[in-house]
């Protein structure tokens, strides 16, 4: 058994003790019923996603000022995860906003800035594949994962800086019973643990086909392969 | 309720199909590696 596999058995058992929490040991919103424990998940997501465009930035500063391969590596990593993470969290908070609000989706600050978050990074992973790989395209990424970062503490403050029809902040408000606080607290953490496998995993992928390449393609990416000459 | 089942469905998907799946490219490319080797 791997190093891997080992820590994905982990992951998974880890994050079946949330769902116990969240199924089992958190009581039922007098206001929201059922629907409300969307809310661990959907959240924990949320901030597990804005630490894996953390590690984007770092790691894009890092590439910058030394052209590490490793720190390229990490970014390509950390973004792809953030990016399943990002689709977790607006996926779920559409199906918890049609209980609560009656709609899949409003156009308000918080939830056009989380899409607007989703469209970045998923720019960025396709500049990844789509670019001739080297230097250059690992700098024009790097510049992506910094400037992209940007709009990580929009999102966070869109709730307080806008009117939104999505809740203003409930954890540093102190706004959730004790039992609703610990299971919030124990899947954040059980998700973060995922989205660290989720990284190293995705990190070794990187480094193998880096070592491992693909055969080339014998013609541009995009442009249809050449037609034989016809026979004169 | 149906929400609620249709969300965590979601996320197990999402989260446990890409799970799968790296791990299952990472098993590819290291037996390629080895095979190298």
């Amino acid at each position: 058994m791997t190093r891997y596999t080992r820590l994905t058995g982990a992951a998974v058992l880890l994050m079946l003790v949330a769902g116990a929490l969240i199924f089992f040991y958190a009581p039922e919103d007098f206001l929201q019923k059922e629907p409300q424990r969307i809310f661990y998940l959907h959240v924990s997501a949320a901030i597990a996603a804005f630490a894996c465009f953390a590690v984007v930035l770092g790691a894009s500063v890092a590439y910058l000022r030394t052209e590490s391969p490793r720190a390229d590596r990490l970014a390509r990593a950390a973004a792809l995860v953030g990016v399943v993470l990002t689709t977790v969290t607006l996926g779920m908070g559409m199906l918890y906003a049609k209980p609560i609000w009656g709609a899949f989706w409003t156009w308000d600050a918080r939830l056009t800035s989380t899409l607007v978050l989703w469209i970045i990074y998923a720019g960025y992973l396709l500049l990844r594949r789509l670019a001739e790989p080297g230097r250059q395209a690992a700098r024009f990424a790097a510049v992506v994962g910094i400037f992209g970062f940007v709009d990580v503490p929009i999102v966070y403050f869109s709730v307080t800086w806008w009117r939104t029809q999505h809740p203003g902040p409930v954890i540093v408000t102190n706004a959730l019973p004790p039992e609703m606080l610990l299971t919030f607290l124990v899947t954040m953490a059980c998700t973060l643990f995922l989205a660290g496998t989720l990284v190293a995993i995705r990190y070794q992928i990187e480094t193998l086909m880096d070592e491992v390449p693909s055969p080339a393609p014998s013609h541009p990416v995009g442009a249809a392969p050449r037609e034989p000459e016809p026979a004169r | 309720m149906i929400y609620l089942v249709v969300a965590y469905a979601f996320g197990v998907v999402i989260l446990g199909g890409f799970l799968a799946l790296s791990l299952g490219h990472l098993r590819e490319l290291s037996a390629k590696a080895s095979e190298k080797k």
